[in-house]
C-alpha cells in the first residue's frame, strides 16, 4: 500500500465535489506559503545556469574537500567540485522527476480507472486485479526491481513510478465516478435525455478529477524523495549529474570533517517537500470545510 | 457470515493474488536485457558451454514453461542460485532476515511508544496548541529522507557519544542491540508521522461518537471513560494503520539497512541489484511482497475476530 493511497482514504471527503466549487472562499494563508516556497525552487532550477557560481561537473582535485570559504560557501566534495553549484543543477533533475513523476500515473491512472468505471466488464476486472497485484508488492521494492530491469536512468525511473503507482489514482477516480453516477444531477441529466457518454464527460468526469488534484503536491513529495531514495542506494540517477539523494550518499563517508556535505542536501530537500506539504495540507483543509 | 468462511474465504482470495505476485517478478528477468547465461559463464566462454548453461537453467523453454516451472520452484522454496556468489537464495534469505527482523521489531516498538501517545494527545487538544506542534512535527517529519535522518543520528548521537556503531550488526546480542537502536530510531521518525495522522483522525472519530457522549452524560470520571471506551474502540483501527503502513516500512528498512551497513534483506536487495544478481532480486522481491501480503492477511484475520460486524467485499 502505498503512502499516496494511504492519504487517499483517510482525507477522502464525504460532501459531493460539485457543491464545493460553488461558494469562493479564500485559500489558507499556507497554501501561498507553500506556493512561494516551491516558486523559488522552480525559478533555481530553470535559471540553475546563471545562478550557479561553477560549472557542476567541473572537477578540481586539487581542491577536494574544502571548507566552506567565500569562493566555495558551502565548500567542494571529494572530486573538488563546488557543492552549492551541484545543489543548483540537481534541482533541474529531482524537480523533474518529482512533477513528472506525479503527473504521469495521475494522467494513466485516471485513465485507466476512468475507462473502467465507464465500460465496466473486463476491463474494469483486468485494471482493478492488476492493481491488486501492483499493491501487494512495497511500492519502492517493486520500483527498484523495475527500473533494473529497464535499465538506470531517468526514463526507467518515470516508467517504473507510473508503472505502479497509477493504482492510487484508478481507484480513486474509479469510486468517485462511481459515487457520483448515483446522484440527482446525473439523474436529472439522465431524464433530460442526454446521451451517457456526454453525461460521463461533461457532467460526471471534471467533478470527479478534483478530487485527484488535491493530492498532486503529496505525490510530488513522494516522487522525489523516492528519486533521492533511489539515487541514495545507487539505482537512481548514475553519476556525475547531480542530484540531492546521490549527494547526500556521495557525503555520508566525510561525516566526521565535512559534515556539511551530507546535511546541506536534506535541508534542501525537506525544504522543497515541506513548501509541497503546505500547499497540499491547505488544499486539502479548504477543500473539505 | 461466519468468521470461520471469512478466514477461508479470505485465504482463498490469497491464492490468485500470490500466482500474480510471482508472475511479476518472473516478468522482471524476462524483461531484463541481456542473457543471463553470459552473466555467468563470463565473456571468453565457449558458445557450446553457453549452450549448456543456457539449457541447465531451462532458458532454451518456451516462456510458459518457463514460469510454470518457476512457480512449482518457488511453491518448494527453490528461489534459484546467486549469480555472484553461487549459494542459494534462500539461504542468502535465511541469513539476512533476522537482522532485517531485529530492524522491523525495535522500529516498531519505538514507532509505537512515540506515537501513541503524541496521537491521542493530538486528538484530545484537537486544534489546540498541542496539536498544532504535533502536526507541525508531522509535517516536517513526512519530508525527511530517512537516510538523511540516519546519517544526521551518526552525526548528532553515535559520533560525539560513541555509544552507538555508526554502522554494522556485530557478533554477540549486546552488539545487536547497540547496533540496532540508532536504525530502528530511523525507522520509527519515518513512521511516526502517518501513525499519528491516522490514530489521531480515529480517535476523534471515537471521541465523537453517540456512545462517548452517552457514558460522559451519565457521569463516568474521564479516566475511566478514556481506558474503557475511547482507548478500547480507537485500538482496532490501530492494527489496520500499523498493517497498512507495511509496504512504506519495509522500504524504509532498505534504506536504512544501507544507511547504517546493516546485512538484512534490504541491503540484500540493494546488493543484488547493483550486482545486477537477478536471482536474488526476483527472490528478495518476492519475499518482500509475499511479507505484505501475509500481513495484510493476519491484520484482515485479526480485524475480523476483534470485530464481528466485518465481512468480506464481493
Amino acid at each position: 500500500m502505498s503512502l499516496a493511497d494511504d492519504l487517499t482514504r483517510e482525507y477522502a471527503p464525504s460532501e459531493p465535489q460539485h457543491q464545493l466549487m460553488v461558494e469562493r472562499r479564500r485559500l489558507p494563508r499556507r497554501v501561498w506559503v507553500g506556493a512561494a516556497i516551491v516558486f523559488v525552487y522552480i525559478l533555481v532550477a530553470v535559471f540553475a545556469p546563471l545562478l550557479a557560481p561553477y560549472d557542476p561537473l567541473a572537477l578540481d582535485p586539487l581542491h577536494a574537500l574544502e571548507d566552506p570559504s567565500w569562493a566555495h560557501p558551502i565548500g567542494t566534495d571529494e572530486l573538488g567540485r563546488d557543492v552549492l553549484s551541484r545543489l543548483i543543477f540537481a534541482a533541474r533533475v529531482d524537480l523533474l522527476v518529482g512533477f513528472l513523476g506525479a503527473l504521469l500515473p495521475a494522467i494513466v491512472g485516471t485513465a485507466l480507472g476512468a475507462i473502467g468505471a465507464y465500460r465496466g466488464g473486463w476491463r474494469d476486472a483486468l485494471t482493478m486485479r492488476t492493481a491488486d497485484v501492483v499493491q501487494a508488492f512495497p511500492t519502492y521494492i517493486l520500483i527498484i526491481a523495475l527500473v533494473f530491469a529497464l535499465g538506470q536512468g531517468l526514463t526507467s525511473i518515470l516508467v517504473a513510478f507510473t508503472i505502479i503507482a497509477w493504482v492510487a489514482y484508478a481507484r480513486l477516480i474509479r469510486s468517485e465516478i462511481l459515487r457520483l453516477r448515483g446522484l440527482d444531477y446525473v439523474e436529472a441529466a439522465r431524464a433530460a435525455g442526454l446521451p451517457t457518454r456526454r453525461i460521463l464527460w461533461l457532467h460526471v468526469f471534471p467533478n470527479a478529477v478534483g478530487q485527484t488534484l488535491v493530492y498532486l503536491p503529496s505525490d510530488i513529495v513522494i516522487a522525489t524523495l523516492g528519486l533521492a531514495a533511489l539515487s541514495f542506494l545507487g539505482l537512481g540517477v548514475r553519476p556525475p549529474t547531480p542530484e540531492w539523494g546521490a549527494m547526500i550518499a556521495a557525503g555520508q563517508p566525510f561525516i566526521r570533517d565535512q559534515w556539511w556535505l551530507s546535511t546541506v542536501p536534506g535541508v534542501v530537500v525537506v525544504g522543497f517537500g515541506l513548501g509541497l506539504s503546505l500547499i497540499g495540507e491547505g488544499i486539502e483543509e479548504w477543500t473539505r470545510r | 457470515m461466519g468468521r470461520f468462511r471469512f478466514v477461508l474465504k479470505r485465504l482463498a482470495l490469497t491464492v490468485p493474488l500470490l500466482l500474480g505476485v510471482v508472475l511479476l517478478v518472473f516478468l522482471i528477468l524476462e524483461i531484463t536485457p541481456g542473457d543471463p547465461a553470459r552473466q555467468i559463464v563470463g565473456l571468453r566462454a565457449s558458445e557450446e558451454k553457453l549452450q549448456e548453461v543456457r539449457d541447465s537453467l531451462g532458458l532454451s523453454d518456451p516462456v510458459l514453461t518457463q514460469y510454470v516451472r518457476y512457480v512449482g520452484n518457488v511453491a518448494r522454496g527453490d528461489l534459484g542460485y546467486s549469480y555472484k556468489s553461487g549459494r542459494s537464495v534462500a539461504s542468502l534469505i535465511a541469513e539476512r532476515l533476522p537482522v532485517t527482523i531485529w530492524l522491523l521489531g525495535f522500529g516498531l516498538v519505538f514507532a509505537l511508544s512515540i506515537s501513541v501517545p503524541l496521537g491521542i494527545l493530538s486528538a484530545l487538544r484537537h486544534d489546540r496548541a498541542a496539536d498544532h506542534v504535533v502536526r507541525a512535527f508531522g509535517l516536517i517529519g513526512l519530508t525527511m529522507p530517512s537516510f538523511w535522518v540516519g546519517i544526521i543520528l551518526i552525526l548528532l548521537v553515535a559520533l560525539p557519544t560513541g555509544l552507538f556503531p555508526v554502522g554494522g550488526f556485530g557478533e554477540t546480542v549486546p552488539e545487536h542491540i547497540r547496533s540496532i537502536i540508532l536504525p530502528a530510531l530511523t525507522l520509527a521518525i519515518a513512521i511516526v508521522p502517518i501513525q499519528i495522522r491516522s490514530l489521531r483522525a480515529s480517535t476523534i472519530a471515537v471521541l465523537g461518537s453517540d456512545y462517548i457522549t452517552t457514558a460522559r452524560s451519565m457521569g463516568i470520571p474521564p479516566s475511566r471513560l478514556m481506558r474503557r471506551f475511547v482507548l478500547r474502540n480507537a485500538a482496532p483501527p490501530t492494527i489496520a494503520i500499523v498493517a497498512l503502513d507495511v509496504g512504506f516500512l519495509l522500504f524504509g528498512a532498505v534504506v536504512i539497512e544501507t544507511t547504517f551497513a546493516l546485512p538484512g534483506i534490504g541491503q540484500g536487495l540493494v546488493l543484488a541489484a547493483r550486482g545486477r544478481d537477478i536471482p536474488a532480486i526476483q527472490g528478495y522481491t518476492l519475499l518482500f511482497a509475499v511479507m505484505v501480503v501475509a500481513v495484510y492477511l493476519l491484520a484482515d484475520i485479526l480485524t475480523a475476530i476483534a470485530d464481528p460486524r466485518v465481512e468480506i467485499e464481493s
